[in-house]
């Protein structure tokens, strides 16, 4: 079947259909993903062939187990869905107007919290270009509770600690006392997370990086609740409790 | 799958454009445990997929009025909303973070085919599956195993053939052959 054939409709009908199911069976990449997206507004017959094989395939979700939802996650749809919510961000970005003490905004953070986890990512994108102080880091990341988006600690990278990488909280957090709260990083190609140590609630932490390659854009961080030694393996064992990625300040 | 009675997912929709929170309060009441197993075979992570069922939820008010019943069921459309927000997800983002243990051993007890050929026999499972499990049925079972891997449990191609041993290219030749045998199985 060749799709750049314009004399043969069956092979190219064929090919439509070929997109689209796989399209709907979720095997294109992101990219292929919004192209096909954006090209069904104008598309009938790709639009058509999705809505059919949405339907076809439809019946195979019933393969998935049932999980209960966690009793917050209503209150969060809610939440969003209300007719304020829209004017959250608005409202958060004339919040920032100066550089000092932004952290401490808590307009800015309740904004955060209220909005979906890629908001949060745009947000700390924002916030992170409008930060000029005198000594520069050269990445942050804002680590935030993956459940309501709360976020807790910042990380801080280069200035005049080019050597360390400071997580600095935003509030202290309860800690069960047989638990503890453990400290992790993972850039794309590592083969598995590097544990940077056992945070103290409400206690700053520095880690000095000579053991560890140079940081790069979205290198994932995070703080995991673990046995109260830490995890006794090389990787986290419990669940997260905040996350993050390094963005790159410019 | 709840149990079928006549829950007008149609009508909750139309509400919805129209405004009426009520209305997706209903369906979410209904839908959201089906829905969130939907997102977590796809994503693997139970917070990300708390946050998909979040965004798809509010894509759903939000697009309410978009919805057009001449182009398909209102159920289908809310579960094509959820599965399209998780399949973003994951081929946006690397699957890089380690699974929590209530995710792994959820996802142990339903690595996708092996629960697809024990469910199989379930009257119930049988009945929900309809048409498309008797065409499935027909497929060779290499075909049907990429098509439920793929679908069910958001693998990429590659993720295919590293999970099923298989080369890539073979793979890509199974998904194809499959998805147009089903079409013609099921027209």
């Amino acid at each position: 079947m060749n799709p750049n054939n314009p004399f043969d409709a069956a092979n190219d009908d064929d090919a439509l259909q070929a997109l689209a199911g796989e399209y709907v069976l979720g095997t294109l990449s992101a990219a292929r993903r919004r192209e096909v997206e954006s090209r069904m507004a104008s598309d009938r017959a790709l639009r058509d062939a999705v809505d059919a094989w949405e339907q076809r395939l439809h019946p195979l979700t019933a393969l998935a187990e049932p999980v209960e939802p966690s009793p917050s996650l209503w209150q969060r749809i809610e939440a969003s869905v209300r007719p304020s919510a829209a004017s959250v961000s608005a409202n958060t970005r004339r919040a920032v107007s100066g550089v000092q003490g932004w952290w401490n905004n808590l307009n800015l953070w309740r904004g955060l919290a209220g909005s979906g986890f890629a908001a949060a990512a745009v947000m700390a994108a924002v916030l992170v270009l409008r930060v000029q102080a005198p000594a520069v880091p050269q990445y942050m990341v804002v680590l935030v509770a993956p459940q309501d988006k709360a976020p807790g600690w910042v990380v801080q990278t280069g200035g005049r600690q080019q050597e360390q990488l400071s997580l600095i909280p935003l509030g202290t957090v309860a800690v069960p006392s047989d638990k503890s709260l453990q400290f992790w990083t993972k850039a794309d190609a590592w083969r598995g997370p590097v544990s940077l140590g056992l945070v103290t609630p409400g206690q700053p932490l520095r880690v000095p990086l000579d053991k560890l390659p140079p940081l790069e854009a979205n290198q994932l961080f995070e703080l995991t609740l673990e046995p109260a030694n830490g995890s006794p393996l090389d990787r986290p064992t419990g669940p997260i409790q905040f996350i993050g990625r390094a963005v790159k300040v410019l | 799958m709840p149990a079928p009675d006549d829950f007008d997912y149609e009508a909750a929709l139309v509400a919805c454009a129209g405004g009426e929170q009520a209305a997706l309060a209903r369906i979410y009441a209904r839908e959201s445990r089906y829905l969130l197993g939907v997102a977590l075979r796809i994503v693997r992570q139970r917070q990300v997929a708390e946050d998909v069922l979040h965004d798809a939820f509010v894509a759903i008010w939000q697009r309410a009025g978009t919805f057009d019943a001449a182009r398909g069921a209102g159920r289908g459309w809310i579960y094509s909303v959820v599965r399209n927000a998780a399949l973003s997800w994951v081929r946006n983002n690397a699957r890089d973070v380690p699974v929590d243990e209530e995710t792994a051993t959820a996802l142990e007890d339903g690595m996708a085919v092996d629960h697809h050929a024990t469910t199989r026999d379930a009257a119930e499972t049988r009945v929900e599956l309809g048409r498309l499990d008797g065409c499935l049925d027909q497929l060779e079972p290499g075909r049907r195993e990429c098509i439920v891997l793929a679908y069910v449990d958001g693998c990429s191609h590659g993720e295919i053939a590293e999970r099923t041993k298989t080369p890539l290219g073979t793979v890509k030749a199974w998904i194809q052959r499959g998805m147009r045998a089903l079409r013609e199985c099921m027209t």
